[in-house]
């Protein structure tokens, strides 16, 4: 059980070595430059998706971007949220 | 629950240490413990006194600041990245005799056994960079 | 005896190009000297950082794949690389700075499920 924080766009190899070894008992939290990996009907979603992690954002990032009417089914959380997902998956692997 | 930060990349670039000081303020209003915050290579910077950021901006120092003395959270800069950086303590500014010290006083200038101690003794160990 | 945490480091790295990759391996073996259980997982472009016949004299920086092949005196318990990565670069993983173990991602995820503390740079 991995939280998963993805910092770089999907052009960037971290978005494909995290991708590689995601499973569905982990989770993922899009946050810094990772957001727009959260951008709907993009391939990047569709295999984020097809992993069966369950993917959050960081919504202050979200907003930033400019990218809240843009997003995918995902669950937009906050600096709380994210703090909750540490609490309850005991290792978390930065991706950058 | 006991948690150790590692911070990988600079305040003057990309999102890593913002969200790292917004992640540290958030855990200790949710009642759990911050060891220890570890600056490692660009990460450091964020120790510094003397960096001047744009007025219209998020301060970047001063949550580290406030972590530091209303908290009591240790603050490390890894040495050998700091002095790449030019982060030097007054130590350091003295043997390399340089202009100094350039690293507030609020971080301690340390190697990376304070890192792994910090991952000993906390329950959790969590990493910014980008 | 007290029981120790054991590491994973897992380095993305290539060699050179980024300050990063030193400070990956500063820590693995600043693990080690503390005789901390920790082993590496080269992932990636970090396959590179084990390329045989690096000469850093010619660029005036230390030599990374020198410091690698001295891993085995500094008490690393177990050194991976990321097969798939490794073929990606013509990488023959016999043919290294180091003795490697090459894994797949299923073999990964375990590797980071089994450690107590991993730190991905």
């Amino acid at each position: 059980m991995i939280l998963h924080t993805l910092c770089t766009t999907p052009g960037r190899d971290a978005f494909d070595n995290c991708l590689a070894i995601l499973s569905p008992d982990d989770a993922v939290l899009l946050l810094g430059d990772g957001v727009y990996a959260g951008i709907k009907k993009t391939e990047a979603f569709e295999r984020l998706q097809a992993t069966g992690a369950s993917i959050h954002i960081l919504r202050e990032d979200a907003l930033a971007a400019g990218l809240m009417e843009r997003l995918g089914p995902i669950l937009v959380i906050d600096m709380e949220g994210f703090v909750s997902l540490t609490e309850r998956y005991p290792r978390q692997l930065g991706w950058y | 629950m006991i948690y150790s930060l590692l911070v990988l990349s600079s305040p003057a670039s990309g999102h890593g240490a913002r969200t790292a000081a917004a992640f540290a303020r958030c855990l200790l209003s949710r009642g759990h413990q911050l060891n220890r915050v570890f600056f490692l290579d660009a990460g450091t910077e964020a120790g510094s006194s003397v960096a001047v950021m744009p007025q219209d901006e998020a301060d970047r120092l001063r949550p580290w600041i406030d972590l530091s003395e209303q908290h009591g959270v240790e603050l490390v800069l890894c040495i050998s990245s700091a002095l790449k950086r030019g982060m030097l303590d007054e130590n350091g500014a003295r043997r390399h005799e340089k202009t100094g010290p350039t690293a507030h006083p609020a971080f301690i200038v340390s190697g990376l056994g304070q890192l792994h101690d910090a991952a000993a003794n906390s329950d959790r160990l969590i990493t910014f960079g980008g | 005896m007290k029981d120790r945490k054991t590491l994973l480091v897992i380095v993305r790295q290539s060699p050179y190009g980024s300050s990063l990759a030193r400070a990956s391996l500063d820590t693995a073996l600043a693990a080690a000297a503390l005789e901390q259980p920790v082993s590496l997982l080269f992932m990636g472009d970090g396959v590179l950082q084990l390329l045989p016949d690096q000469h850093s004299e010619a660029i005036g920086v230390k030599n990374i794949g020198r410091l690698l092949g001295s891993l085995p005196l500094y008490d690393i318990e177990s050194v991976y690389i990321d097969a798939g990565a490794a073929a990606r670069y013509q990488l023959d993983t016999q043919d290294l700075v180091l003795t490697v173990k090459p894994v797949d991602p299923a073999a990964m995820r375990r590797l980071i499920n089994d450690c107590d503390n991993v730190i991905g740079f």
